[in-house]
């Protein structure tokens, strides 16, 4: 506040001065009409009685009035706690919102009692619709990976505003890159000069030392709500909880601490995933928690059923990734929860049902170690990322693609690099694997090209492969946005060749990933309820360090999510959709927590001649398929157990945009007030002016 | 009338619970009747009504020759006779009886008019004829005495036409002029009654008033004041104008309460004893009383002034 309008404000201490002339006002005494006047004697003046406060209400008037005319006189320096954004000429704007509903959002932004930043990010946004005029356009993106497109522009703030409504807090990852370039494409082609894309997230999606989120040259960067960043804030989760047998196997995920502590031994048998070790400690990394007492600190594993509890098993100071298998009683019931004990800072993971469930996912690898391997030994590149991807998934190192079908059926998904071709047994026992359910990462090298006579991919992969020289190295990164950010480090890539498809090869298929040049990169062909990916480029060292760089760890991550998507994977991330080819009725309810009424029906759509449904919220579902009921699961998704926020670019916050204390012209509304009190003091003088002489005239 | 901001000394007359004053007068008149009213005036006459001392002034066609030739004794014979007497109602009309306060059912003029109406009732049921005069005033008409059916509505339509006017204390001939034609056509053995607060009346209203109970005339007052004007019930610091004379006292009422009362009980004993004097006699009444017991009152004292 200036010194105006401190000084303006100032006026209403003068807010006693009708005060004072009320109490002090010595008035003369209420003169009465009395016949037998001249009978009472006169009272000495000094035995007047002062005057009380009286006519409340007309000194409330003006006191009011007093009021008002100093908030009148400090407007428009009156400022209003409420987000606004700040106009370049008073223009019309055009804003993609991108609002984060992943799981990290749900945290509380001060105490337990206060809103969650989900909370104020939705109110926000609302506060942002208040101040937006005719002529203003709005879209609406979604940041819970996959980030989506709620609302393309529009300049219909009703709609908006209704669609703001409808979002719900989910489960999902973050995807803020995506989301990100979701929002700058919605505003390409608008006609208004000023345009932004509002990040209304935390931050916090689980790759902190990415670079920092920027906007572009055509729409601006704005994060208008600094009080909603993540903070580092200490939090675990049970990811997965299934069932097998008279076991259940528990992972726990918390947030990353500087140094581990040993992990205490007990009842249960636990071991130390490889990952944890992997986990990024760089000096950058904020924690709130000292060194050795991290957030699983006191804290314990309990397996219970209802009201009772079957195990319990206490975590180590410094849990990062933990998978504990407790023994059951006999007497278990089939309905059981795990949770942690204690509080963290998202409640809403520490609890997860336990569900009866299969073996982990078999990646089936068929790769050339004498072509595609380490110099300083061990296993293949393949195999090492996809255990340092920690994505819950075995990895079968085989010979040669097994030509029965039979033999396929133990694996869920299937990488396949540069093979010479397969022979007609291989490429029937393939497909029919595909058509049931399994993924085939098929990359394309110069074997693939070599095939002899007789040898290919078809139906797999239609037509001829042939392989030769890139004249345009580099991925566009832009075309590669399923990868998000790690897409980047493919674009000044230098293979020294790449294969090419027919076009027959690409009818019916997704080009998930294009060279710069527009030739595919990675092409997606779906087969039955399968799926294959055809990469252009192997994994030889030899040939590219494809294999070296961060966008191939995404890749395979991705690779083993749509295998466990297509493969009727029971257990996906809460965002990953289920897909059901071939399927012609499908249903899918998230179960409640208090039975059948509290059941949540899931929307299945159609896209690109495939059903699917997408679990939002952590739990179990019961999928219908043709009649037939199974039950899935949906869990939380471990990279999103990092509350530590990625950077920002400066000009992001920059007030000149806007923020949450927007200056709002209220000078209109205090100066109708003003006139309301000003007509209320005439009105009660007039009408005491009728009063004294109403009664007197003939 | 708390708080009035005058401009005119006329000012109507709020009737309130009083109104309507010719139904109400009737209930009270039959509330009050006696039979007719035997005249006991002792004169000429037909019937012979007993013998009295001769005083100087008497007809001497009424000597006892007898009774001096017997016992050597001067002595009158006197006789009864039924006669029409007239009652004649003075009504005070100034400013003053417009008053109201709040705790009354309504202004002193209006419970006078009552008062008055009931009586000319009870006087008319009688045969007696009934005249009516006004002090002060507007839009008065009095009355000459009369009786007959139509008269009591002769005396309610001039009594609800009034309104009350007048400055007594500015204007001394006031009282005079009201006083006058009563004088003039009451004539012995009338009654004469006069309904007035006694407040606000000039000095010499007295001798104008008090003569109305001279020549073989009865006088009553009744005298009405306000319930605030018998106990003072405002409270705090006042400023109190009074409705004539222009008098403006600011005082403390909860201080001067009593002062105030002995100043009215010793008004009231001062025309009390003026009026007793002359064989007449004060009812005083307050609006808040029942007008039925006040009306049986004043005849009571008319009979007792009679006696």
């Amino acid at each position: 506040m200036n010194f105006f309008a401190s000084a303006a404000l100032l006026v209403a201490v003068l807010v006693a001065a009708p005060l004072a002339a009320h109490l002090l006002r010595r008035r003369r005494a209420e003169e009465k009409r009395f016949p037998a006047a001249a009978l009472v004697p006169a009272t000495p003046p000094t035995a007047r009685r002062r005057s009380s406060l009286e006519d409340r209400f007309l000194f409330s008037v003006r006191a009011l009035s007093v009021i008002a005319l100093a908030v009148l006189g400090a407007t428009p320096f009156v400022q209003c706690n409420r987000l606004s954004l700040a106009r370049q000429g008073g223009a019309s704007v055009a804003l993609a919102i991108v609002l984060d509903d992943s799981l990290s959002m749900r945290a509380k932004m001060r105490d337990a009692a206060g809103p969650t930043r989900f909370e104020r990010a939705k109110s926000g946004a609302a506060e942002l619709l208040r101040g937006l005029q005719n002529g203003d356009a709005v879209a609406i993106v979604l940041a819970g990976a996959p980030a989506r497109v709620l609302l393309a522009a529009s300049t219909d703030l009703a709609g908006v505003s209704a669609a703001i409504d409808s979002i719900e807090p989910s489960d999902r990852a973050t995807d803020l890159d995506t989301a990100l370039r979701l929002g700058t494409d919605l505003l390409k082609g608008l006609p208004q000069i000023d345009k932004r894309v509002v990040l209304l997230s935390d931050l916090a999606d689980g790759d902190p030392s990415a670079a920092p989120l920027a906007g572009t040259n055509d729409a601006a960067l704005w994060a208008p709500l600094p009080e909603i960043e993540a903070r580092s804030e200490p939090d675990c989760a049970v990811v997965r909880a299934e069932r097998a047998g008279a076991s259940v196997r528990v992972r726990v995920t918390c947030t990353p601490v500087l140094s581990v502590a040993p992990m205490p031994r007990a009842s249960g048998s636990a071991s130390a995933d490889p990952a944890a070790s992997a986990a990024p400690r760089s000096p950058g990394d904020a924690l709130n928690t000292p060194p050795g007492d991290g957030p699983s600190a006191g804290r314990s594993v309990q397996v219970r059923s209802a009201d009772r509890l079957l195990r319990a098993f206490p975590l180590g100071p410094a849990v990062r990734n933990e998978e504990v298998t407790l023994e059951l009683p006999q007497d278990a019931p089939e309905s059981i929860t795990v949770r942690l004990t204690g509080t963290d800072a998202i409640a809403e993971d520490d609890t997860a049902p336990v569900s009866a469930l299969g073996a982990k996912l078999k990646v089936a690898l068929v790769v050339d170690t004498a072509a595609t391997h380490i110099e300083t030994g061990g296993a293949s590149p393949v195999e090492q990322a996809l255990a340092a991807l920690a994505l819950d998934a075995e990895t079968h190192p085989l010979a040669t693609v097994p030509d029965h079908a039979e033999e396929l059926t133990r694996y869920g998904a299937l990488l396949v690099d540069d093979a010479p071709g397969f022979t007609p047994e291989v490429r029937r026992a393939v497909a029919s694997w595909v058509e049931k359910g399994g993924v085939l990462l098929l990359t394309l090298g110069p074997k693939a090209a070599a095939a002899p006579l007789g040898a290919g991919f078809d139906p797999l992969v239609p037509g001829v492969v042939r392989w030769g020289a890139t004249a345009s190295p580099g991925i566009d990164a832009a075309s590669f946005a399923i990868l998000g950010s790690s897409a980047t480090t493919l674009e000044d890539m230098a293979p020294r060749g790449r294969s090419s498809l027919e076009a027959e090869a690409l009818q019916n298929a997704d080009i998930l990933a294009k060279w710069k040049d527009g030739a595919p990169f990675l092409v997606r062909r779906s087969l039955g309820r399968g799926a294959v990916l055809a990469l252009t480029l192997p994994l030889t060292t030899s040939e590219s360090d494809l294999a070296f760089r961060p966008a191939f760890l995404a890749l395979l991550d991705r690779f083993v999510r749509i295998a466990r998507a297509r493969g009727g994977s029971p257990r996906v991330d809460a965002g990953d959709a289920w897909t059901f080819d071939g399927a012609k009725t499908v249903t899918v309810f998230r179960e409640g927590a208090s039975g059948p009424a509290s059941r949540v029906k899931i929307p299945v759509i159609e896209a690109d001649r495939r059903m699917k449904a997408t679990p939002g919220v952590a739990g179990v579902y019961d999928v219908a398929i043709d009649g037939e009921h199974e039950v899935r699961v949906a869990t939380v998704p471990e990279r999103e157990i990092d509350l530590r926020p990625r950077p920002l670019v400066q000009n992001a916050r920059d007030a000149r945009l806007g923020g949450a204390a927007g200056a709002v012209d209220v000078s209109a509304y205090v100066a109708l007030a003003l006139l309301f009190l000003a007509t209320a003091e005439l009105a009660m003088r007039a009408r005491a002016k009728v009063q004294d002489a109403r009664p007197t005239e003939t | 009338m708390e708080g009035i901001a005058v401009r005119s000394s006329v000012f109507p007359i709020e009737w309130g619970a009083l109104a309507p004053l010719r139904l109400r007068a009737r209930t009270i008149a039959e509330g009050v009747y006696a039979g007719p009213h035997r005249s006991v005036r002792k004169g000429s006459g037909v019937e012979f009504g007993g013998q009295r001392s001769y005083v100087p002034g008497d007809d001497l066609r009424f000597i006892d020759r007898r009774s001096l030739l017997r016992h050597d004794k001067l002595m009158v014979r006197e006789f009864e006779t039924e006669t029409d007497r007239a009652l004649w109602l003075c009504v005070d009309a100034t400013a003053s009886m417009a008053y109201k306060s709040d705790a009354a059912p309504g202004a002193k003029y209006a419970y006078a008019a009552l008062i008055s109406a009931a009586l000319a009732r009870v006087a008319l049921a009688t045969g007696d004829p009934v005249g009516l005069g006004f002090i002060g005033g507007d839009g008065v008409h009095p009355l000459t005495a009369s009786a007959g059916r139509e008269a009591f509505d002769r005396v309610v339509g001039s009594l609800e036409s009034a309104r009350a006017a007048g400055d007594a204390s500015a204007d001394p001939g006031t009282v005079e002029r009201a006083v006058a034609p009563i004088m003039k056509k009451a004539r012995r053995g009338s009654v004469i009654v006069l309904l007035s607060d006694l407040l606000d009346l000039p000095a010499r209203a007295r001798l104008d008033l008090l003569p109305l109970g001279t020549g073989g005339r009865t006088l009553v007052v009744l005298q009405v004041l306000d319930p605030a004007e018998v106990d003072l019930t405002f409270s705090g610091s006042v400023r109190l104008r009074s409705f004539e004379g222009d008098v403006v006292v600011e005082a403390d009422v909860d201080e001067v309460r009593a002062a105030y009362k002995e100043r009215l009980a010793a008004l009231t004993a001062g025309w009390t004893k003026d009026i007793e004097g002359r064989g007449g006699r004060l009812v005083r009444a307050s609006t808040k009383d029942d007008a039925t017991t006040v009306t049986r009152a004043v005849l009571r004292a008319i009979a007792e002034a009679r006696t």
